[in-house]
């Protein structure tokens, strides 16, 4: 237990043990019985927690593995759904939509990449862009009212959104399309696979080289790796995995609107992988589940200010837990099971820093 | 490999680098020839770390031009540099922190091969250098002189035909630097080398030829022997006599 708990830091390069793949299989077994539990309203918000917990990935992948702060992350999820929304009612069946809800947000992120990366955009300067980018596509998206905005047959309808986006059809079966509990299904297995994904990467040398990154860029360039690559494919793969997220979510709400690009949803993306911990994965998901539950929560009582109590929970976070709850967690854990939190270090094997998580 | 007569590897012609108003390298004339070892010394602030930053790409010369091997490589950026088979060590530790001895050994071994040939030049490197004891440790957490141990390492690992190295028996005890003395002489039956150095004792060790920078620019070269007793040299650097 303790070993296990030992683990809970930010990534390193090691195969991921018996102990992480036991929890993944328990975690999906969880997710696959849920819904025996849960009522249809109940489902259809943890979908939404699944379904962001892709863009909250999409960013800490970013960040804590290779060190790319992306403010802006919400500009591929933005033009995920959207693609998928248009495309969807635009042809006949929504397989080539939801690839294409994917591929196209990676192609965006492909081109802005390029000119961020090999513009040598300071990282600060590359944070900010990224959020003015999505900010100038919410401006966009918004001026899209006229009905001379048309792609296809469909209107864009500015900023009240695309409505009646079409449900998901089985590839096979087009007769057939997804309801509430399959969109569930389907957004615990991606998340599950991206997960398991991500963690593998981490033992490709590709995946060693983006902490070397993370860690020291500069020795990186002078062991001969070009650590640009190295920053664009992190980039374009985040832009697939949200982007990936975002056709999830029209799916889900069956929606698109501008405030996918919004500064509100930039935002939240931050506070979830700072309140969760940038440093493991699990962080992240678990920094959606909480915050999406608290807004609903304060939404209840009846809270005006929602956004505010957000901004204030962000600054305690910062400031009292700045590993995030998961690596905070698991250090008090492990004070509790009797071992030494820093001790690991001391120990002696290549997982000490390691978080399997 | 004292094959000091043979070709030129690395040579400069006229290089400068100006900060603002400051000629940290002042059109420098440089010449090594394969198999040398070399080493540099001078004043804090003579030029040298600036020198091998040139050199490597980490910063580009204001004018004047590098040649490595014959190719000019004026203006590449440093990871090409490094493929060219330039390895560095820098004055201050440059190393993954966050990382595992081991772990940083092995990013800078399997660069330009498969995980199989990685492992074993990481297994050699360990071996040559002793990092047993460490090698699992965060690098982050270890002792300043064994830091530098990992970071020689790293360079050594990728096998290069010129290692720079930056003061690298700074922060090391009497032992460490004999060792590390002995490991470059080893090193330099295949490799060029060319070492930033105040220890005089560890100088006399290993140098043969030994450049001297003042104010950006090449003020001596010579011998040893020659350097140490040139009157302007102990004016400029030494200011103590009893190092000679
Ligand atoms: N990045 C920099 N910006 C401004 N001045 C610098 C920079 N790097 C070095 N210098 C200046 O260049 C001169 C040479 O420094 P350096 O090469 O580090 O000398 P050495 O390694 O011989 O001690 C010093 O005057 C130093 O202040
Ligand atoms: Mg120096």
């Amino acid at each position: 237990m303790a070993k296990f708990l030992q683990r809970l830091q930010s990534p390193s390069g090691e195969r991921p043990g018996a102990a992480w793949w036991a929890f993944v299989v328990i975690a999906s077994l969880i997710l696959a019985l849920l819904p025996q539990t849960l009522g249809l309203a109940q489902l259809l918000d943890l979908s939404v927690v699944l379904v962001l917990a892709l863009l909250a990935l999409s960013m800490s992948f970013l960040w804590g593995y290779i060190g790319i702060l992306s403010f802006g992350q919400t500009a591929f999820f933005g033009t995920g759904g959207y693609v998928y929304a248009v495309a969807a009612m635009n042809f006949d069946s929504t397989t080539l939509p939801f690839l294409l809800g994917i591929v196209l947000p990676m192609l965006l992120a492909a081109v802005l990449g390029y000119f961020m990366v090999y513009g040598k955009l300071s990282d600060i300067y590359f944070s900010v862009m990224t959020l003015v980018i999505t900010l100038i596509m919410n401006k966009a998206m918004r001026a899209t009212s006229g009905s001379q905005y048309v792609v296809g047959d469909v209107r864009l309808n500015g900023q009240n959104g695309i409505p009646g986006v079409p449900p998901l059809q089985v590839p096979w079966n087009p007769e057939v399309t997804l309801f509430i509990d399959h969109v569930y299904y389907l957004a615990a297995a991606l998340l599950i696979l991206v997960y398991i994904g991500l963690r593998l990467l981490l033992t490709t040398s590709f995946g060693r080289v983006m902490i070397g990154i993370r860690e020291n860029e500069q020795r990186i360039e002078l062991l001969g790796y070009d650590a640009r690559r190295y920053k664009l494919l992190a980039f374009i793969l985040s832009g697939a995995l949200a982007g990936l997220s975002g056709t999830m979510f029209a799916i889900w709400g069956n929606f698109v609107a501008p405030e996918m690009f919004g500064l509100d949803r930039a935002a939240e993306v931050i506070i979830w992988v700072i309140v969760g911990g940038k440093a493991t994965l699990i962080g992240p998901i678990v920094g959606v589940g909480i915050i999406q539950y608290l807004t609903s929560w304060l939404g209840m009582q009846g809270v005006g200010q929602v956004t505010l109590v957000l901004g204030v929970i962000l600054i305690v976070f910062v400031l009292a837990f700045k590993d995030g709850l998961v690596p905070t967690l698991g250090n008090l854990l492990l004070r509790l099971v009797g071992a030494d939190p820093e001790s690991r270090i001391k120990k002696g094997s290549d997982l000490e820093k390691g978080s399997d998580l | 490999m004292k094959d000091v007569a043979g070709t030129t590897l690395i040579e400069t012609r006229q290089l400068v680098k100006s900060f603002g108003g400051v000629r940290a390298t002042d059109t420098v004339d440089f010449i090594l020839k394969e198999g040398e070892l070399r080493c540099l010394i001078g004043p804090n602030g003579a030029g040298k770390s600036t020198f091998f930053k040139l050199l490597t790409g980490q910063i580009a010369p204001t004018s004047g031009n590098i040649l490595f091997d014959g190719d000019d490589v004026t203006g590449l950026s440093s990871f090409e540099i490094a493929r060219q088979g330039i390895g560095i060590k820098n004055q201050k530790p440059d190393v993954f922190d966050g990382l595992s001895a081991r772990e940083n050994l092995w990013l800078a071994a399997q660069f330009d091969t498969d995980k199989k040939t990685a492992d074993r030049r990481v297994e050699r490197v360990v071996d040559e250098l002793k990092l047993g004891a460490f090698v699992h440790k965060l690098v982050g957490e270890l002792a300043h002189g064994q830091r530098q141990w990992v970071e020689i390492g790293m360079v050594m690992a990728r096998s290069p035909r010129l290692i720079l190295l930056d003061e690298p028996s700074a922060g090391m005890d009497q032992e460490e630097r004999v060792r590390t003395a002995e490991l470059l002489k080893a090193l330099n039956t295949t490799t060029t080398i060319v070492v930033v150095e105040h220890d005089m004792q560890f100088i006399k060790r290993i140098a043969d030829v030994v450049t001297v920078f003042h104010r950006g620019k090449i003020l001596r070269e010579a011998h040893v022997d020659v350097v140490l007793r040139d009157p302007e040299v102990r004016n400029v650097y030494l200011g103590r006599t009893e190092v000679v």
